[in-house]
């Protein structure tokens, strides 16, 4: 990108940037933070078991303790979890496929098969002795009639964090009435409350202006975050007094209790939120338009970014109408969208690039001036996954990372996605073979 | 043996949540963050029993405050800012003052974990960045908040949801393929997602150093954060080719997508696995399906054609039924589907109301909101709701007093000097109009109050 031909000094947007700073430290922590190489592992004292089937939030839950060092022993039949075969297109490797491939990491696979056979489940639950943490997403109360639930399994180990996931959670009417009800990205999108908010205006012609749904695993991915981090939780309460908690976690909560939107929203408007297409409800400009090379996103909701945006686009003369923020924001949806439409008619004169410049260019001249009003406008290129991966920024933070494994060949995967000075979580190895680790884990554990 | 839905009723029972002990009961954080990201970091560790102090600037506070939701004020607040900022203590101090600054590090004495998400290198420059406060305070835990990081060359580029969403590649794949209708993840999702990952590694930083006693600092951008939930870079790499947007339909799944029933209601509807697969056909009555060979085998059913027919087959089976019907038969007979849920079915749901995921809270000063409830339910350390949102420097009386010990002398010199001082009369800023202020104890924390 052209944005970084030229090397850069250290720009700070303050005027203040003479108090106090201490550069040679600082300098020694950022050195720190580039490699994870050498660093302790923070989880390498605990093991999980992830008996999660047919639900990917469970993978990834059980890959972020696997990051950070735990034991994580993936349970699967024979056949391997369903989750192998979920896959853009049928895309495989070798019957693995892509979210699988990207999930697999410094995990252990071992076979059982919980729902027909009690020998293993009696192995099971022999393991689940030596766990810190369960991760399951049968049917609510199913690993119980199995005798291998949270109720049995925490007799024997009171320290057990155990984490069931389901469509509807493990208590109330509910949950006992749609416990047979399967899990996926796609319904926990639409019943939690995130399709409903996504895609065009209902004036749009059908089917442009149904609920849409995220284009990646955004439901999915919010309960594994929700699991993860209810899990950890517990673990703390556990390394402070040895006790062990059930961790229940409900597809349907996902979206509405991250953002927490639809349930205030829900209360203090008397109808639903209409979807509102490019536009948003709180900040204009937020969003995105066409320019010369692609298309653009573009950030300048207060009302002095407002003014800079108009500035470097030479059009002051929409200042007037569009002064404060609610003549912008679009209650009344012709007017805002008669501002988005002169927007672009200027962004189309320039390349995504220009426009980053200018952009920053402004910024860091009125951060740093004496008058406070001079607004920072912000802008980026709309980048797709495949012009990120090139971007040079993540090169240096080592964001993704080219994986090799003697079955799956070489591949891409995302890693690293906090940086920490102490205990970086780490990529080690990827190989997801069914039963892999069939002689390790009875070796080690049973 | 007892029931298991009646056993597990009691385990998570709402009316004992508040006996129930807190994970973080003592820890205290320091949160210099502002807006969404990185502020709901430091809220789910309030709500678990951490003692946060929110630090804002006197006379302007978070620029999130007095922003409307549509134009709209509930009860001249920012109605979605109450759940970001539950529990909190909210103390303005004007960071650029010395004696500001001072109170700082007189406060990282006794401080677990400080937050920051200004512009990368900012805190360094005002003397309160990591490389300053770890000095006073080496089990210091510091989270750094960024778009992009702090280095590499884009660090200093200043963002937001929307351009980490842009530079991630979020934002190009939510639409349909071969137009130009695609838009971005609603309610600052990528404000949302990071601030829980910030959460999790904080919370893998706490337990580092519970067992090695050393604290450490944590850098963690929002577009990284965002990267982390595509799998469409590996799809890529082993593919040779883009995925791109894919409008209702979910790619990796059978018979997965949003469709529309008889009764004009949406609902999203797949099958994880073969067995749902039959389950579907069954309930359709359209069992030679199984036998045909595009469908038979669950990869195959995903090859772009296949998927396509199918959709249409299963598309036209659901425009013959009702909403509810479906989703029960789905419950019935084992395949996934749910309704296309909206805020007020969301807020007035009954099994949310009786989980706990939402949550009617009556706030002292608010009156009642309804508020979401957390995303994991915990059966011994459930996270709770204490108060809402308060007006800008509502706890400053009560922790420079109580906690840091000055005198009323002090903070009359502190307030005289503009280094501390509360809100402008603006909505967001100001407790709601019916509010007295001059007659809250916590507000005139050391000082006579008639009730």
């Amino acid at each position: 990108m052209s944005l970084f031909k030229k090397k850069s000094k250290e720009k700070v947007y303050t005027r203040y940037s003479s108090a106090g700073a201490n550069v040679s430290v600082w300098k020694e922590t950022v050195e720190k933070l580039k490699t994870p190489e050498g660093r302790p592992e923070v989880l390498d004292d605990i093991m999980v078991l992830d008996a999660s089937s047919a639900n990917f939030s469970g993978i990834v839950a059980a890959s972020f303790f696997a990051e950070f060092g735990a034991d994580v022993i993936k349970i699967e039949p024979a056949g391997g979890d369903p989750c192998r075969k979920m896959t853009p297109y049928g895309r495989n490797v070798k019957g693995v496929g892509i979210p699988f491939m990207m999930e697999g990491r410094n995990k252990r696979y071992m076979t059982l098969d919980l729902e027909n056979s009690p020998e293993d489940r009696e192995t099971f639950g022999a393991l689940a002795q030596k766990a810190a943490v369960v991760i399951e997403s049968f049917p609510a109360g199913k690993m119980d009639s199995w005798g291998i639930g949270y109720r049995q399994l925490s007799e024997k180990n009171p320290g057990l964090v155990y984490i069931p996931i389901t469509p509807y959670g493990q208590y109330t009417k509910k949950a006992k009435e749609f416990a047979n009800l399967p899990d996926t990205d796609i319904t926990t999108q639409t019943g939690s409350g995130l399709s409903s908010q996504i895609g065009d205006f209902d004036t749009e012609p059908e089917p442009y202006n149904w609920p849409l749904k995220a284009g990646m695993w955004m439901g999915w991915y919010v309960t594994g975050i929700s699991a993860a981090l209810g899990g950890m939780m517990a673990l703390l309460h556990r390394q402070g007094t040895g006790e062990g908690q059930m961790v229940d976690i409900a597809g349907m909560d996902s979206y509405s209790s991250m953002t927490g939107f639809p349930a205030t929203i829900g209360f203090t408007w008397d109808k639903p939120r209409p979807r509102i297409g490019v536009l948003d409800f709180i900040l204009y400009p937020y969003g995105h338009w066409k320019c010369k090379d692609g298309l653009v996103a573009i950030a300048a909701p207060r009302d002095q970014d407002f003014r800079a945006l108009l500035k470097i686009l030479n059009r002051w003369d929409l200042e007037d109408d569009f002064k404060y923020t609610p003549d912008r924001i679009p209650d009344i949806i012709e007017q805002a969208m008669e501002l988005h439409q002169e927007i672009e008619k200027e962004t189309m004169k320039y390349t995504a690039d220009e426009l980053t410049v200018k952009a920053l260019t402004y910024a860091l001249k009125s951060a740093r001036s004496k008058w406070r009003g001079g607004g920072i406008p912000i802008v980026m290129k709309v980048m797709t996954p495949e012009d990120t991966v090139e971007n040079p920024q993540w090169a240096i933070r080592k964001s993704f990372k080219e994986v090799e494994d003697e079955v799956l060949g070489k591949y891409v995967i995302t890693s690293g996605f906090v940086k920490m000075t102490e205990s970086p979580p780490r990529i080690k190895w990827v190989s997801c073979e069914i039963g892999k680790d069939n002689e390790y884990v009875k070796t080690k554990y049973l | 043996m007892e029931d298991y839905f009646s056993y597990t009723a009691k385990l998570f029972d709402p009316a004992g949540t508040n006996e129930k002990p807190e994970v973080f009961k003592g820890l205290r954080v320091l949160d210099f963050t502002h807006v969404i990201f990185g502020p709901t970091a430091s809220r789910i560790l309030a709500t678990y029993g951490a003692e946060v102090i929110k630090l804002e600037l006197p006379f302007y506070g978070d620029l999130w405050r007095p922003a409307t939701y549509w134009g709209r004020y509930w009860k001249h607040s920012n109605p979605i800012w109450h759940f970001v900022t539950q529990n909190k203590y909210f103390v303005s101090l004007d960071l650029k003052r010395q004696e500001a600054k001072e109170l700082i590090y007189k406060m990282v004495k006794d401080a677990d974990i400080v937050l920051e998400n200004f512009a990368p290198g900012t805190a360094e420059a005002w003397g309160v960045g990591y490389s300053t406060l770890s000095k006073i305070n080496p089990k210091l835990i510091f989270l750094s908040c960024s778009t992009y990081g702090q280095y590499g060359p884009m660090r200093y580029f200043p963002g937001w949801d929307l351009l980490a969403q842009a530079a991630s590649g979020v934002l190009s794949l939510n639409g349909f393929p071969d137009t130009e209708r695609y838009y971005k993840l609603p309610d600052y999702l990528g404000d949302f997602v990071p601030g829980n990952l910030g959460a999790l590694v904080l919370l893998m930083a706490l337990y580092h150093r519970n067992k090695t006693s050393t604290g450490q600092y944590l850098d963690l951008s929002q577009t990284d954060s965002m990267i982390r939930t595509l799998s469409h870079f590996t799809y890529k790499s082993v593919t040779g080719e883009a995925l791109g947007r894919t409008g209702h339909a979910d790619p990796s799944m059978v018979a997965a997508s949003i469709f529309k029933a008889r009764d004009g209601k949406f609902l999203g509807l797949a099958c994880a696995t073969e067995k749902q697969f039959e389950a579907l056909c069954g309930v359709m009555g359209k069992e030679d399906l199984l036998k045909d060979k595009r469908f038979s085998d669950y990869l195959e059913a995903l090859k772009e054609e296949n998927a396509e027919a199918l959709r249409t087959i299963v598309g036209d089976w659901i425009k013959t039924k009702d909403c509810d019907e479906i989703v029960r038969l789905a419950n019935d007979k084992g395949f996934a589907a749910a309704e296309v849920a909206t805020d007020r079915m969301i807020c007035d749901d009954e099994w949310r109301r009786e989980r706990g995921s939402v949550i009617l809270f009556n706030d002292e000063m608010y009156g009642e909101l309804a508020i979401a409830g957390p995303s994991a339910r915990l059966s011994k350390t459930p996270s709770r709701t204490k108060w809402l949102a308060r007006p800008l420097g509502y706890h400053n009386r009560l922790v420079l007093m109580k906690f840091l010990g000055l005198t009323e002398a002090e903070m009359a010199d502190l307030e005289e000097k503009k280094v501390i001082g509360t809100g402008d009369d603006r909505p967001g800023l100001k407790p709601p109009l019916y509010y007295n202020l001059d007659k809250d104890p916590i507000y005139n924390y050391g000082r006579e109050v008639k009730r």
